[in-house]
């Protein structure tokens, strides 16, 4: 078992606005130009994310398959591509219950903008129709828009914290919007910020060495179960996992699947809690 | 991996200090991070009603103050320190502008944002008074990290839109 008490100093932290919400950084054990030049590197890593994943860009990968994919392979970059292969295998392993081609139902909520000049969107089209070709080439079966919303944030923190690592700070944690990776000796408490109307307890997870994600689901929120293509219920879920980019995707498959989605979990070495006004608090441990 | 889920008594987490009220960099450290090796000549100004009402016309956002914290950095460059309002209280920030005024950098200063509903609760409040980032008493019983629904940064990105028509309107024939 990991203490919570041996972080040495209350270590060096920046924020900035990256990826439509608040991404920070702290590392500690390291002197403070090291650990600002740690820093840089870590939001470098973020803003690439940014850059070549986001919708909104009209250059941005996504913004380019969305346009062109259907008619052509498109060649993107290997973070677009290994994380659109993540969201295929997390799609599989999950039989559509996370799936990046939601994007037309979230437009339709005028929860991303229309996308320029993009194909109308097939409305049968889904994960089954994104072809992973060799040499980075993506190419769609279907007319169909993808948004990597639900994933590359989960993603960034993962290449936030390897290029920290590159560091060797003592402790570092990233923390972009809630999804967040904790390195190091020392377990740290995260406090779920679920709305619950009931303070007389706290919700807090220790974590060491892992990531964990957080998602809360509203009506007209942007939480859709891609199998029904509806919204779902009202519902606060956290996902722990080692990596993030799995973290922040399966938080989606939890909001869906409820205590359902165990065997997903398992695969990812992942375990989820749930809260909603019916039930309380429940966790979800993975089991094979 | 190790992940436990705790619910704790309120009550029980009197010298709890969140990272979200936490103090990232100060005005110095900040100029030091965006100008390397820069020196910097304080411009401060305070800006006429003929201004702000362009400023708000350009930019679509509200002006909330009429006084500018700016430096001029030795290269040619501005930093420029303001302010946005979050979901409950003021979040600082610092821009940092080329010689030509193109957005160089942004830096969070201060975070006190995102206690959702408890920030309404006097007793929820109450356990932070006080508090400051390094106020590290008893670190065993720290909550440093929130995990939620993300929390959009819409009202920073306003934030640098209105900064950029500041520039344009006040700082560029400084």
């Amino acid at each position: 078992m990991q203490s919570y008490s041996r972080i040495i100093d209350s270590g060096i932290e920046r924020a900035k606005p990256l990826l439509g919400t608040t991404v920070s950084m702290r590392v500690h054990g390291l002197p403070p130009a090291c650990a600002h030049a740690a820093i840089d590197a870590g939001f470098a890593a973020v803003r690439t994310v940014h850059e070549t994943m986001s919708f909104h860009e009209g250059d941005s990968d996504v913004s380019r398959l969305n346009r062109e994919a259907y008619r052509n392979p498109v060649a993107v970059s290997d973070p677009t591509y290994a994380v659109i292969a993540r969201a295929c295998a997390i799609s599989a392993i999950t039989k559509g219950a996370f799936d990046i081609t939601v994007a037309p139902l979230l437009v339709a909520r005028g929860l991303l903008p229309c996308p320029a000049r993009a194909p109308d969107p097939d409305g049968c089209a889904t994960w089954r129709d994104i072809e992973l070709l060799p040499a980075n080439h993506i190419r769609f079966r279907r007319r169909l828009w993808i948004d990597l919303g639900g994933i590359a944030k989960g993603y960034a923190v993962d290449r936030a914290m390897d290029a920290l690592q590159g560091f060797a700070p003592k402790q570092a944690c990233v923390n972009a919007g809630g999804d967040l990776r904790i390195a190091g000796p020392d377990a740290e408490r995260v406090r779920l910020d679920a709305d619950r109307g009931n303070d007389e307890t706290v919700p807090v997870i220790a974590l060491a060495n892992g990531s964990l994600a957080s998602s809360e689901g509203r009506p007209a929120g942007p939480h859709i179960d891609p199998r029904y293509r509806a919204a779902e219920a009202r519902q606060f879920v956290s996902v722990a996992a080692p990596r993030c980019i799995d973290a922040d995707a399966l938080t989606k498959v939890v909001m869906a699947r409820g205590a359902c989605s165990a065997r997903s979990l398992a695969i990812f070495s992942a375990h989820a809690v749930v809260h909603d006004a019916a039930f309380g608090w429940r966790e979800i441990r993975g089991h094979g | 991996m190790q992940a436990r889920f705790l619910l704790i008594p309120a009550a029980a987490l009197t010298i709890s200090v969140p990272a979200h009220a936490a103090i990232y960099l100060s005005v110095e450290q900040a100029q030091a991070l965006m100008f390397p090796g820069e020196t910097f000549t304080a411009q401060p100004v305070t800006l006429t009603d003929d201004q702000v009402s362009k400023i708000e016309d350009a930019s679509d956002t509200n002006v909330l103050g009429n006084q500018l914290k700016a430096w001029k950095a030795s290269g040619g460059g501005w930093f420029i320190v303001d302010q946005v309002v979050g979901k409950h209280e003021f979040i600082p920030f610092a821009l940092a502008l080329d010689a030509n005024g193109a957005v160089k950098d942004i830096e969070i200063l201060e975070y006190r944002e995102s206690y959702g509903d408890e920030v309404r609760n006097p007793k929820w409040r109450a356990q932070f008074t006080g508090k400051h980032n390094g106020d590290t008493l008893k670190l065993t019983e720290d909550i440093q990290n929130i995990s939620g629904a993300t929390l959009s940064s819409k009202h920073i990105t306003d934030g640098v839109r209105r900064l950029l028509a500041t520039y344009a309107i006040v700082l560029a024939n400084h």
